[in-house]
Formats: C-alpha cells, sequence, structure tokens
C-alpha cells in the first residue's frame, strides 16, 4: 500500500500537504492528477519548485492516471494522490474501486454555485451527490484538512 | 511607476486584515492591487473593474509571499492576458507560494531565530536575544515581501521561470536543515538552563511529561505536545488547590 492518502483539494501542492500531511505520513511522493496543469509546462514548473527536498512529484492527466493507479499502489514510496476537484477523484475510483478505499476532502473553496459545509469546504448540489454516490459505492468520504483536525464524515455535511 | 509599487508594497502589511475562510488573504490582495491598477482606471474603465474583481478573488498563500502573486497578476492585467488566465496564473501561485513561504519562514527561518534566541536567552544576553530575534525576523521578512512584489511585478506571466531560478528555492532547502542544526543546539542548552534550579523530583516530572507528550504526539496526531502539556498543568495546578 504505497498511496496513503487521496485527496482533493483545489489549492494543490501546498503547505498542508507538503509539510502537514507530508511529515505526518512521511510521504515521498506527490502525484497530482489534473488535466489542466497536465497541458500547462509553466504550472508544472511552479509546482515542482514547491516540493521540499526528498520528496518527488508526478504530473497526470484523469485518463492516465487511471491506469497508472495500480502501478503507483506498488510503488515502495509513501505517495499522496492529489486532485483538484471531485469528478477527477470520482473517475479515478470508478476506475480502481479496490485501490481507493478512503477519500480525504482537504479543502475545496467558494465559487459561485457552492455552498459552506465547512470553513475549508464549499460544495455545489452536485458535487455532494458525486461524493454520496462514491460513498454508497464503498469509499469512504472524510474531510479533514490537517493531521491534528477532527475527521468529518460526509454525512455531517449534507 | 515607483510610488504605486511603494503604495501596493504598504498595502501588503495588511493582506490579512480582511482574512475570512471565504476568500482567505482575497479582500487584502484586492486593496493592495489598487494603486498598481490606477493607470488602468483611466485607459480602460471597463477592464479596471473587472481587474479589480478578480484581483478581491479567493487568494490564499503564505502572507508574506502574497506580494509576488499580487505583482505579477497586476503586471499581466496590463500585458492584455485573458482575464481567465490571469485567474488561472493566481490560482497556480497560491499552494507554491504557500508550500515555498511555509517552509522557509514557519518551519525554517522562525524556528532558526527562536532557537538561537533562546541560546542567547540561556547565556544570560535576554534582552539581546529578544530584541535581534523580533529586528532581524521583521528584516528578513520585510525584505523578503520587497523582493517578490518587485520581481513579480518585472516578471507577470514569467514570474513561473524567475521564481523557479530565484535565490528562493535554494534558501528554503537550507532553511529546514538551519532549523534543525539551531532547535539540537537549543533544545539541551536551554532545557539544561531551566532545570538547573530544580530539585530531582520536579525534573523527573518535568521530563516524564515532556517524554509522554512527544510519545503520545507521534501515536495520536489531534494530540499535540502543547494540548497534552496544557492538560497536565490544568491536573497539577487542580489537584495543587484540592489540596492546599
Amino acid at each position: 500500500m504505497a498511496v496513503a492518502l487521496y485527496r482533493i483539494d483545489d489549492r494543490l501542492i501546498h503547505g498542508q500537504v507538503v509539510i502537514s500531511w507530508g511529515q505526518f505520513l512521511g510521504v515521498r511522493l506527490v502525484i497530482l492528477v489534473d488535466d489542466g496543469v497536465m497541458e500547462a509546462q509553466w504550472e508544472q514548473d511552479l509546482y515542482r519548485t514547491a516540493m521540499p527536498p526528498g520528496m518527488d512529484v508526478i504530473f497526470a492527466g484523469t485518463e492516465d492516471a487511471c491506469s497508472k493507479l495500480p502501478a503507483w499502489e506498488a510503488d515502495p514510496r509513501r505517495a499522496v494522490v492529489l486532485t483538484g476537484d471531485v469528478p477527477t477523484m470520482a473517475e479515478l475510483a470508478r476506475h480502481n474501486p479496490t485501490l481507493v478505499k478512503e477519500v480525504n476532502l482537504g479543502g475545496i473553496h467558494h465559487r459561485p454555485g457552492r455552498t459552506k459545509r465547512l470553513p475549508y469546504l464549499y460544495l455545489t448540489e452536485d458535487e455532494l451527490s458525486q461524493l454520496q454516490s462514491l460513498q454508497k459505492s464503498g469509499v469512504r468520504v472524510v474531510a479533514q484538512d490537517v493531521p491534528s483536525a477532527g475527521r468529518k464524515d460526509l454525512k455531517a455535511l449534507a | 511607476m515607483k510610488a504605486p509599487l511603494w503604495r501596493a508594497f504598504l498595502r501588503l502589511f495588511s493582506v490579512q486584515g480582511a482574512w475570512n475562510y471565504e476568500r482567505m488573504l482575497g479582500i487584502g490582495m484586492g486593496y493592495a492591487a489598487l494603486p498598481l491598477l490606477q493607470k488602468m482606471r483611466q485607459q480602460d474603465p471597463a477592464g479596471y473593474r473587472e481587474a479589480v474583481a478578480r484581483q478581491a478573488e479567493f487568494f490564499n498563500a503564505q502572507p508574506y509571499l502574497a506580494g509576488l502573486a499580487l505583482g505579477a497578476t497586476t503586471r499581466a492585467e496590463y500585458q492584455g492576458v485573458p482575464g481567465e488566465k490571469i485567474l488561472r496564473l493566481r490560482t497556480a501561485l497560491c499552494g507554491p507560494l504557500g508550500a515555498l513561504g511555509d517552509q522557509l519562514f514557519w518551519t525554517g527561518i522562525l524556528p532558526a531565530l527562536v532557537s538561537t534566541a533562546l541560546v542567547m536567552v540561556a547565556f544570560g544576553l535576554a534582552g539581546a536575544g529578544l530584541l535581534g530575534f523580533l529586528v532581524v525576523f521583521n528584516g528578513i521578512r520585510v525584505a523578503v515581501e520587497w523582493w517578490g512584489l518587485r520581481v513579480g511585478w518585472a516578471s507577470g506571466l514569467e514570474v513561473s521561470q524567475v521564481l523557479h531560478k530565484s535565490w528562493l528555492p535554494k534558501a528554503v532547502a537550507l532553511a529546514g536543515p538551519a532549523a534543525g542544526f539551531a532547535m539540537g543546539v537549543a533544545l539541551p542548552v536551554i532545557g539544561g538552563w531551566l532545570v538547573a534550579d530544580l530539585d530531582r523530583v520536579v525534573m523527573a516530572g518535568a521530563l516524564g511529561v515532556a517524554g509522554i507528550a512527544v510519545v503520545m504526539a507521534r501515536v495520536n496526531p489531534r494530540v499535540t505536545g502543547l494540548r497534552f502539556t496544557l492538560v497536565v498543568a490544568t491536573i497539577i495546578l487542580l489537584s495543587a488547590w484540592v489540596g492546599a
């Protein structure tokens, strides 16, 4: 089990991921699944600049990630799989139902149409129902921004 | 353009002034962007209104590095970059500036300087240690803020390459080990200074509490060393009060 955390966070790679979770889980690899970042070389340069020493980053598009996930799970390095939105993570889980057992909601921020569920979590009705069907298919969906914070089950957010 | 840059820099000191969960630094960024967008206000009033609205949207980064994003995105507004792309740049800067800034300041410079100040306190230089800490930390912080705003404003959309080649990632790589070294020196020195006047029983008790706090923080992340120590301190105070 190399992937220690499947996280949805629209800030992608930032301090909470590389420092808080990185140190707590002993993360050596961050896998960033985002079609927009995959297309823009300058964005990849930016995220690579932010990686602390001893931590590698892999960029992947959604489709590519769905097929490579088993290989990443077999990688000996402890990894975080990071997506910027709900649909991308739902897609990953749908294609790899045996691998994605728990999804961490780390930060989805305000945008028109989203309502506040937690201080760091704003969801549209559509995003919520996608997460609910994920939960129904057997994936545990838990909101927790940093390791020292409380874990909140999806049921408490509806 | 020197004066607007200077005014934006002063406004950056209050970048957290309207902090809220919905937009985080967003309002502060919009406020600081106004002096830089003044020229646009005369040239293109409609574009100006859109630009200000964009600059006040959700933004989150380490606050001392926010100026880098402010400079780069306001410069991009003048470069005729489509609004959607400016928002994309703004969003893409959040994470990296947060990660770099957290590593440089919160887990690098701050613990390194606090440790140095504590060592000075232990050697009887309390005044110089505390004053030196405040001056050096804020000096570095203000210099980095000014550098970030200037570099961002000079590079616009090119900011990611400029950032990649700058001193910042190298400094971040050094800051962690430097902090580790300083804390490694400071812990035994300050520990020795603290327990110098205590008797053996109290010393053993303090060491026991500290040891258990470290172990528990490793086992359960919700029990941080601080929370545990506060609980133990409360129990000791309560039992002393009941006993008296």
